[in-house]
């Protein structure tokens, strides 16, 4: 069975992909016939399709971000809303935005995202080794102290705005696909391919660090370096995708862990699995999102989090032999 | 040969080692006893390059490992640590093959049997057996073990120790951080005590 499992996977995010294009509050008349002539359905093409394809595109990047910062910090709450990446990523796009550098979901915004979402990263790692060696206490502490700080900052910042946009802006911050355009996948594609790159490079260094820092290390790891990289790969996937869509809460926890949970813990092999797992939890989410309400959309971190949580709730009372802490 | 040079090792303002020298021969086992906190595991970790010495040097051949890179340590020498948390559920193939090839050592030290379980489900005895086998099949020239003995039974004390006959006798420089309570140490080529 474990050994169909990952085809399984890719089966249920294309069943996810045509169930998230066929529903929604217009009825899409001979949807088989629209979905192959591009163009002939223009809620189809101009709507649909490019917010099914950033749903994809950000569940497999936050789904990657997650994974790099349980397997950087070997910890298993570790996620890029702890970590307060997600909040950098958050604070940089909105000031952006606010103070007109750069606009919603554009290249500049990813770019300031990513920026944003490593100096907050680096910021948390700085604060919690200041007085002794990195641990997973004071990184937790510190991710939380540091998200919670910028992202006051922001929604200071977006009330005191009085803009027209400020309450996309807002809207945006809480996570949402609906302000995607055909124009937000290329940057959305660029951050996924670049850090799932980088993320697969530095993967069989993180399945060694899983051992603790020193026999890692005795194994021939540069630990630091590795470390960098596992959060350079981070910044610019949960970076990328929180300045295109804005906050969405719980993915990067759960997509890793319900892959690692299903397929074993080699993170190479668990990067295609959490960005499939991701895609997939992403696209339901969404679609239930718009789908349940109607007319009005609800905030898919809410969704997210109905459907991700007993889901791993699921699987850790099943068994719990996959990930074991100190 | 592993030359440890009048080192001094200062830990958060305590010096744990003082202007200690000796020499290690190639190819032999050595064991370093001592009572708890008398620096020994300060020590191997120093000649593994995990902490650096605050005055003189340690070399293993030409190498110093202070001043070596991580991957090029570790073709020099291999180290178990004394005690091994696991994390991720891999399997004890999947982690002794995160260092060289596992069927030999797996055999050696009796996990064959538990090939296929996870890390995680070990106990002490075997995770701190696990890890030696790792740093075995890491198949470099010089092994620092930490206390190898201590989670074992008397079985597996003296199949371990067997596993490090063999690998001397083929060259491997061994040095072992045994508790001063371990009586029978005629395995031993050489016993450092009182170091500190």
């Amino acid at each position: 069975m474990k050994k169909f499992a990952p085809t399984v996977n890719a089966v249920l995010l294309v069943i996810s992909i045509v169930l998230a294009l066929s529903l929604g509050a217009t009825h899409i008349d001979h949807f088989w016939s629209a979905l192959i002539h591009p163009g002939s359905n223009e809620i189809l093409w101009q709507i649909r399709i490019p917010r099914v394809f950033a749903a994809v595109l950000v569940g497999a990047a936050l789904g990657i971000a997650g994974l790099m910062a349980q397997g950087a910090c070997n910890n298993a709450l570790a996620e890029p809303a702890i970590l307060g990446t997600s909040a950098g990523a958050s604070f940089a796009a909105v000031i952006g935005v606010l103070f007109g550098v750069v606009q919603v979901g554009s290249l500049g915004a990813i770019a300031l995202g990513a920026i944003g979402a490593l100096f907050a990263t680096a910021l948390t790692f700085k604060l919690a080794s200041l007085r002794s060696n990195l641990s997973s206490f004071a990184l937790i502490i510190v991710g939380i102290a540091v998200s919670a700080s910028l992202t006051a900052i922001v929604g200071i910042a977006t009330t005191m705005v009085t803009r027209a946009d400020a309450r996309s802006i807002s809207f945006w911050n809480f996570g949402s696909l609906s302000l995607i355009t055909n124009g937000n996948l290329i940057g959305l594609c660029a951050i996924t391919i670049i850090g799932g790159a980088i993320a697969w490079r530095v993967a069989p260094a993180l399945d060694l660090l899983s051992l603790g820092d020193s026999t890692a290390f005795h194994l021939g790891v540069d630990v630091r370096k590795t470390r960098i990289v596992a959060l350079i790969a981070l910044s610019i996937l949960a970076g990328g995708a929180v300045s295109s869509v804005g906050t969405i809460a719980f993915l990067g926890l759960a997509a890793p862990h319900i892959a690692r949970f299903v397929y074993g813990p080699a993170h190479r092999f668990l990067i295609i699995q959490s960005a499939l797992i991701g895609s997939t939890l992403l696209l339901l989410a969404d679609t239930a999102a718009r789908t349940i309400a109607q007319p009005n959309e609800l905030p898919i971190g809410l969704v997210t989090s109905l459907l991700g949580a007993p889901i791993l709730i699921a699987l850790v009372v099943r068994r719990n032999t996959t990930w074991r802490t100190p | 040969m592993i030359t440890i040079d009048e080192i001094t090792i200062v830990r958060d303002g305590r010096q744990i080692i003082e202007e200690f020298s000796e020499k290690i021969p190639a190819g032999s086992i050595t064991v370093i006893i001592g009572p708890n906190g008398c620096g020994k595991s300060t020590l191997l970790a120093a000649i593994a390059g995990d902490i650096v010495p605050s005055k003189g040097t340690i070399t293993i051949g030409e190498v110093h490992p202070a001043r070596t890179s991580a991957r090029t340590l570790a073709g020099v020498r291999a180290m178990a640590m004394q005690t091994q948390f696991f994390t991720l559920g891999f399997t004890v193939r999947q982690i002794i093959e995160m260092a060289g090839a596992p069927f030999q050592v797996m055999e050696q030290l009796h996990l064959t049997q538990i090939a296929d379980r996870h890390v995680t489900t070990l106990s002490g005895g075997e995770s701190a057996r696990v890890a030696i086998a790792q740093a075995i099949a890491q198949n470099a020239p010089v092994l620092l073990l930490d206390e190898p003995l201590a989670a074992q039974d008397v079985d597996s004390r003296l199949r371990i120790i067997d596993v490090l006959k063999k690998l001397a006798e083929n060259g491997t420089t061994i040095v072992v951080v045994a508790h001063s309570s371990e009586v029978d140490l005629t395995w031993a080529d050489k016993v450092i005590k009182n170091f500190a």
